[in-house]
């Protein structure tokens, strides 16, 4: 936790909650097909999940809720002490006391910018024209021996990020998002996994590894569309 | 029968089909680490900057070791270009969108061991992405990219072309529509192209450009002809006229120039010619004036071709050339850097300025880039680029062990393959100065190296003190003036380890460290007298540097299995065996010939076989006569008949077969243009990608005997190491058929690690990652695993659940790492952490089980855990740490309870005060919260959070007595096991006066 970077650190676990993006039209299509098809996805208004980090055996639980294009928190446990990330439309916040912070601080403005940018749990591919976001589909290469369709977003803010398709089964596999932190170009990589399919017909992947984290992250549970009350998301 | 046959048909293709190729990609997780080291760094062929930055954001381009790209000024420098060939000639970003950058490939730094390029590339988004566009693919060598000031669209490239060979593919091209296409609009011949060009800035449709007529033989290089001028367009391209008024006599060798852009008229030029000078206009080149100048600013011009103007001041000129020169009064006179600070490595091919502070600039030299803040009288060395060029690398037995090697215009260097807290560049040291090529550590005595500079210059290194002594071959008077190879072989035995070779025509042998020497062969070189005209080398201007020396024995090897089976390679195409130790010689050249590896070419290596005398490899490199094929072959009989291998993967010419030292089926080649590996014994070849640039050039490979890395010599990326390719070996044909594989554990000895938890974090500069301390579990996957997971269980010899560690899902092969340890105590909750909950008392040793599970398959192995005595730490030692640690353990959780419970307690009491209306009864409830709130103050933090406060409770003093204990290979002290009696009784007691507190 020593060399721990704070913005590529939140932003890890903020993109784990947002594991859905797209590109050009028909691998957009059938991608969001392949997770369960517009219809189910434009109705997802909330997730509540649970997952756990496991480092060297020992688990640090992390629970995550998300309100679409609202709010994001996650909360987690590290050497018996809570702390928490919190992004809404107006500010973030970041409370990470095994890091000596005495009371929440709020996110840097960048990487604020950065994490509201997460805010749509339903996923930048899905009407991204109608989200302002511009996809580009690079080609078809190799990644770790599966082949990809590798796809440009251009977030309507204009940050960039690569998203790599599984040409076979046309789930979202790796996504490579480039920060600019403090005039720096910061990369981190996200891959997913385990995809099951919800009850609700979507499909998530229960496993996540980000190079920005010690482990990967394993969801235990997702819940979709629950009540979450407005409390969550207020400082605390 | 007809029937069968078309049965066959049906199903041989299905089964084709369904056969696993093993490609980089099988390999998975296993990752290759790039040593470095940026400690000398290498060429440096093209720097460009964002002009909008303030020279922070710039692109490096190197010989051989790609792109790189700076956010920062040269603080960290990442690689942009892994996925391409990594020559790299020119860069230009575009100014008005500097998220475009285009890389012409082939540096023109035509020297003999340039390397090739294969066109032209564009990135729109900043380095991430590069596509090769505009045709220009066969121009192998590209020197500058200049884009139109007015319209973006419109680029001139110019390409000097091949180097080795006639060509049509060189001049100046020109595109108008963003490199999509161009048209070549300057062509003089097929043996001269295109080496400068300038533009106009306030009117970008006069263009300057120089042609250049070169060429290099294997024996002999020429820069100049009818073909080298100067060229001026008042068209963009569409008409040109020479320059010549004030310019000497022709022919021209290369030429230089530079245009001043705030007074484009103002022109200078270095012309190599039978009068070579620095010639200067001020009409825009209708008329030259010769200027003297000192030696630095004129001489080498085919090496060095930079000379820039300042972008404001046309009176500040700079040349950078073998050393760095600059005037302020526009070329009449010239001064040098002071020596304050970093002196610039010798040798300059590359200077950017940044506009917005010309004082402020970047020199790209043979050996890396150096800043200036005070327009280039005192340097600043850059040591964040690893991008050393070896030649060849070798290794020796120490722990853990060294490697060595030797680099263009950069010595002999040697550095440990791991260091505490990674491979830092002031871990390495040099052995030699000059070129470095073999440098080959003396099996025998740990201290002696034995190492060269061009030229056949050996020496024999006394790594304690540095100390030299010169052991070059004489010749006795019974021999012909010696030729030695630039790159001259110095190999010890391979069957008798007290045998060195040096190689002139002839082959020497000393069994004395060099003390004295033998010459145990004939001139085994064609000694055609034709191919002997280095003294004339040069063309225009001499350049004799031992570049060109030829007819001379280039590669040595004994075989493993008999010292008097010596194979000889030569660079004039002779391969040479000998059964007797070197009393009879055979000439195999014409043998090898037969199998279509043309005549006359380099054999770059041999490799006899460790499994069978009669089996040996050998690589041939043909490059110096235009072609740049893979030829490597195989013979079982003793070099009578050859087998070319091919393969559709393979590019580049070859340097180096190495065939694996437990496996006879596992070979891996290196070319200039990549990394290959077989498990096949040659019939299939992949590409090696895995942390490995694509088309980096591999000059030498070796494998450790003892720790099984692959370790790569790349010229242009430095030491690229494998760790451990032990998996490799396992890889059968069998196994990659499996859907799942779990390759079968080594036992394992326990260790914290070779360098302890100490050391200083990195102050800049390159730093390696170490090999792993344990290593890790491996398992195969034929393919990704999307819908489950994947988790390795660890249970102790007693059958109970140790660990259990998620795993990936890559295909290939994937892997695990276990710190052997059990998972952390739960540590008693207090207002600031506890770093014990995270770590565990290493295991003891015994026979654990190993539980892989990919969604419901299980695979089950024993894992054999060892004590390995290290430093008198017994085992005995061990399991009364085990059980220090342990006690530990329990008393953290103890502790843990202890605190939970008063603070249950310390709520039930508290809503009993909030009920309690009796102001007696409610005071006694308030003083038993008090008592439980100052014991709770006794065992945990309970005011400060912070990792630096000084708030040690008892949670505290078992921590820092745990930790201790955990991370050391010693038993307890005596103290030690006194303080943990103590914390027992502490913690026993916190529990009684717990229960008293009603």
């Amino acid at each position: 936790m020593k060399r721990l970077n704070l913005v590529v650190f939140i932003m890890a676990l903020v993109i784990a909650g947002t594991a859905n993006a797209q590109n050009v039209d028909e691998v957009v299509n059938k991608h969001i097909e392949a997770i369960g098809g517009k219809e189910k996805w434009r109705t997802i208004n909330s997730l509540k999940s649970e997952a756990s980090l496991n480092v060297q055996g020992t688990e640090i639980p992390i629970t995550l809720h998300q309100l679409h294009n609202k709010a994001f928190r996650q909360d987690y446990t590290v050497m018996n002490m809570n702390a928490f990330s919190l992004i809404r439309v107006d500010s973030g916040w970041n409370y990470m006391p095994f890091q000596g912070q005495t009371s929440p601080e709020p996110l840097t403005a960048e990487a604020l910018k950065i994490g509201q940018e997460q805010l749509d749990i339903q996923g930048d591919l899905l009407d991204y024209a109608a989200k302002g976001n511009k996809v580009e589909l690079l080609g078809k290469e190799e990644l770790e021996g599966t082949e990809v369709f590798k796809i440009k977003l251009t977030k309507k803010s204009g940050n960039e990020v690569t998203q790599f398709i599984d040409t076979k089964t046309y789930y979202l596999v790796s996504v490579a998002n480039k920060l600019n932190v403090n005039g720096q170009e910061m990369e981190m990589k996200t891959n997913y996994s385990n995809f099951q399919k919800l009850p609700e017909g979507i499909v998530v992947p229960f496993t996540m590894e980000s190079s920005a984290l010690p482990a990967p992250m394993i969801y235990k549970k997702y819940e979709v569309n629950p009540s979450i009350p407005e409390s969550v998301f207020k400082l605390k | 029968m007809r029937k069968l046959l078309f049965l066959a048909s049906v199903f041989v293709p299905c089964l084709t089909i369904a056969q696993t190729t093993v490609s980089s990609a099988t390999f998975g997780t296993m990752e290759a680490r790039q040593l470095g080291p940026a400690t000398m760094s290498g060429r440096i062929t093209a720097i460009d900057g964002v002009n909008s930055e303030n020279g922070k954001q710039l692109y490096v381009g190197t010989a051989g070791g790609g792109i790189w790209k700076t956010m920062n000024g040269g603080a960290s420098f990442k690689a942009v270009f892994d996925k391409h060939c990594q020559s790299i000639g020119a860069l230009t970003i575009d100014q008005k969108n500097p998220k475009i950058v285009y890389a012409g490939t082939g540096e023109s730094n035509m020297r003999n061991s340039v390397s090739i390029g294969d066109g032209f590339y564009k990135t729109t988004d900043g380095g991430d992405n590069w596509n090769r566009i505009g045709g220009l693919d066969s121009t192998e060598h590209i020197a500058k990219i200049i884009l139109d000031p007015s319209n973006s669209n419109v680029i001139y490239v110019a390409a000097p072309g091949p180097l080795w060979s006639n060509s049509k593919h060189r001049g100046l091209y020109k595109s108008v529509d963003g490199g999509k296409t161009f048209d070549k609009i300057l062509h003089i011949s097929d043996k001269a192209g295109c080496a400068d060009i300038a533009l106009d800035p306030k009117s970008p449709n006069t263009v300057y450009a120089t042609t250049w007529e070169f060429r290099r033989l294997p024996y002999l290089f020429n820069s100049g002809g009818d073909g080298s001028a100067m060229w001026k367009s008042m068209d963009g391209g569409k008409t040109w006229k020479e320059l010549k008024a004030g310019l000497p006599p022709k022919p021209f060798g290369r030429i230089a120039f530079a245009l001043a852009p705030s007074e484009p008229d103002k022109l200078l030029a270095i012309v190599e010619s039978a009068k070579t000078g620095l010639y200067i206009s001020s009409n825009g080149g209708e008329q030259w004036k010769e200027q003297s100048a000192v030696q630095n600013v004129v001489a080498r011009p085919f090496y060095f071709s930079t000379l820039v103007v300042d972008p404001y001041d046309a009176k500040r000129v700079f040349r950078p050339a073998y050393n760095f020169s600059f005037s302020d009064d526009g070329g009449y006179s010239f001064a040098g850097a002071s020596g304050n600070g970093a002196f610039p490595h010798a040798d300059h091919h590359a200077l950017w300025i940044n506009p917005k502070n010309t004082n402020h600039m970047y020199l790209g030299t043979d050996g890396g880039v150096y800043m200036s803040l005070d327009r280039g009288s005192s340097w600043i060395y850059l040591e964040s680029l690893p991008v050393a060029q070896f030649y060849h690398v070798a290794v020796d037995s120490k722990t853990p062990y060294h490697v060595y090697g030797g680099l263009q215009d950069n010595g002999c260097w040697m550095g440990p393959s791991s260091a505490p807290l990674g491979v830092k560049n002031a871990d390495w040291k040099t052995i030699n100065g000059g070129d470095g090529f073999w440098v080959t550590p003396d099996p025998n005595d740990e201290h002696t190296v034995f190492a060269e500079s061009q030229g056949g210059g050996v020496v024999r290194v006394d790594t304690r003190t540095m100390k030299k002594a010169d052991i070059r071959p004489q010749a006795s008077g019974k021999e012909k003036k010696l030729r030695w190879n630039w790159n001259t072989p110095v190999v010890s035995g391979a069957a008798n380890k007290k045998n060195l070779y040096v190689g002139s025509q002839y082959l020497y042998r000393s069994t004395d460290q060099g003390r004295s020497w033998t010459r145990i062969s004939p001139d085994l070189t064609t000694d055609d007298s034709l191919k002997q005209q280095q003294e004339t080398s040069g063309g225009i201007s001499a350049d004799v540097t031992s570049a060109e020396n030829h007819c001379t024995i280039f590669s040595v090897a004994e075989s493993p299995l008999d010292e008097n089976l010596i194979w000889v390679g030569t660079d004039d195409g002779n391969l040479q065996v000998t059964r007797d130790g070197g009393k009879t010689w055979a000439n195999l050249s014409t043998k090898y010939a037969a199998a279509g590896i043309p005549a006359g070419t380099w054999v770059s290596s041999i490799e006899p076989s460790g499994f069978d005398k009669n089996t040996v490899y050998a690589s041939f490199d043909n490059h110096m006569y235009g072609d740049h094929k893979t030829y490597v072959a195989r013979s079982t009989d003793l070099g009578q008949t050859w087998t070319l291998f091919n393969s559709p993967e393979f590019s580049g010419f070859a340097h180096k077969l190495k065939e694996d030292l437990k496996n006879k089926e596992l070979l891996f080649l290196g070319t200039e243009l990549g990394l290959f590996g077989s498990i096949d014994g040659g019939l299939n070849w992949f590409r090696m990608k895995n942390n490995i640039p694509w088309y980096v050039s591999v000059r030498d490979i070796q494998i450790h005997p003892q720790t099984h890395d692959l370790v790569v010599a790349t010229h242009g990326r430095g030491i690229i190491i494998l760790d451990d390719i032990s998996t490799f070996r396992d890889l059968s044909k069998e196994v990659i058929e499996k859907d799942i594989h779990f390759f079968a554990t080594k036992p394992m000895v326990l260790t914290t690690g070779i360098f302890g938890y100490g050391g200083t974090e990195s102050q800049g500069g390159w730093v390696a990652p170490n090999a792993p301390a344990i290593p890790p579990f491996y398992y195969y996957l034929k393919d990704r695993v999307d819908n489950a997971e994947v988790k390795l269980d660890i249970l102790s010899p007693e059958g109970k659940l140790i660990s259990s560690l998620p795993g990936t899902k890559r295909k290939g092969i994937n892997k695990i790492s276990w710190g052997q340890r059990i998972k952390g105590p739960r540590t008693a909750n207090g207002s600031k952490p506890d770093r014990s909950s995270f770590i565990g008392p290493q295991v003891l040793p015994g026979t654990y089980s190993l539980k892989l599970s990919v969604g419901t398959k299980e695979f089950t192995q024993p894992l054999v855990v060892q004590h390995e005595e290290v430093n008198g730490f017994s085992l005995d030692d061990r399991k009364k740490q085990y059980q220090a640690a342990m006690e530990l353990f329990a008393l953290h959780e103890q502790l843990a309870v202890t605190v939970d419970s008063i603070v249950s307690k310390e709520k039930v009491l508290k809503e009993a005060v909030a009920k309690e209306t009796k102001p007696k009864a409610r005071k006694k409830l308030e003083a038993s919260v008090d008592k439980l709130e100052l014991l709770r103050a006794e065992l945990v933090p309970v005011k400060q959070n912070s990792m630096f406060a000084d708030e040690t409770r008892l949670r505290e003093d078992i921590s820092a007595l745990y930790q201790s204990i955990c991370f050391s290979e010693n038993a307890p002290s005596n103290l030690q096991l006194e303080n943990l009696k103590q914390l027992r009784l502490k913690v026993e007691q916190a529990g009684v006066r717990l229960l008293a507190i009603k």
